[in-house]
């Protein structure tokens, strides 16, 4: 190294870093995720931001009616077939007693007819 | 760098690996005047230095995972460290040439230890391109050789060569006209 280049490096010797300077840097990770952290944890902890926490919670509260809308009239549906089937067995029995009463009846007049007269 | 800095990278790294949160304070300890002065020499900027350093080692914390070792952790750092130099001078507005009237007359004696001498370098190196200054403060502040810095600045060797030769032949050329004319 010749005498100019001894000044140069004379003059370019490390400088200590300004008083707290590790400390501020230290307060800056602390808002970061941890080292090495995966790739969704970091979009997880993006999306942790406090608008769209807000927004999030918004959605799950919308969803939640939703389904519970959906729900209630899938019971309601439930609830009108459940009455029209019951309607139509109770129709149903009432005509298959209508027919066995004039079958029944047939029976009886068969039955009590003089057995002469039949033949 | 000392064997020994290199082996408390080593450790620190260990820790980090093992879980231990105090290992990127240590880190940065060990580290903040290397990184802290690469960018003071580029910028010649203590503000914008720190500035610059701070966000260093913002992106180090992100990317330990994949230093793998201290060796690999110093070569980042300065290499990092460079390029958002870099980008930091490219930012500004042309800066108009460094002029070393308002630096004082450098003492006649002992000039090697003169700060006011130090600091009309310092201005100096300040005032070369970007990549000249890389060169340069690889060169003299960390004392690399030169295909240490080739591979640091990810360039060839000759052309870090040329670049160092250059950039002194600038500065002896100006500091030697600040010297007569002080001396006149």
């Amino acid at each position: 190294m010749n005498p100019f280049e001894e000044k140069l490096r004379n003059a370019l010797r490390r400088e200590a870093a300004p008083e707290g300077f590790a400390e501020r840097v230290l307060a800056r990770t602390r808002g970061l995720p941890p080292p090495g952290a995966k790739a969704w944890w970091r979009f997880g902890t993006h999306l942790a931001g406090p608008t769209v926490r807000w927004a999030l919670a918004a959605v799950a509260v919308c969803l939640a009616i939703a389904a519970g809308v959906v729900h209630r009239e899938r019971q309601e549906r439930l609830r009108r077939e459940g009455e029209m089937a019951r309607v139509q067995v109770r129709q149903a029995l009432r005509i298959a007693s209508a027919k066995l009463n004039v079958a029944r009846k047939k029976v009886q007049e068969i039955s009590q007819e003089p057995t002469g007269s039949r033949l | 760098m000392t064997t020994a800095t290199l082996q408390q990278g080593e450790e620190a790294l260990a820790r980090f690996i093992r879980g231990d949160a105090t290992a990127f304070a240590d880190i940065v300890q060990e580290h903040q005047s290397m990184v802290f002065s690469i960018a003071f020499h580029f910028l010649h900027d203590r503000g914008r230095a720190e500035e610059v350093a701070q966000d260093v080692f913002l992106r180090l914390y992100r990317h330990l995972a994949s230093i793998k070792s201290g060796d690999h952790l110093v070569f980042w750092l300065r290499k990092v460290t460079c390029r958002r130099s870099i980008d930091e001078v490219r930012k500004l507005p042309k800066a108009p040439p460094a002029s070393l009237e308002d630096v004082a007359a450098p003492a006649a004696e002992s000039r090697d230890l003169d700060p006011l001498l130090s600091r009309g370098l310092q201005r100096l190196v300040a005032s070369l391109s970007e990549d000249a200054r890389a060169v340069v403060v690889l060169r003299y502040q960390e004392e690399l050789d030169l295909a240490d810095i080739a591979e640091i600045l990810d360039i060839p060797v000759n052309t870090v060569k040329s670049r160092l030769q250059r950039s002194l032949e600038i500065l002896r050329e100006k500091f030697h006209r600040w010297a007569g004319d002080v001396e006149r």
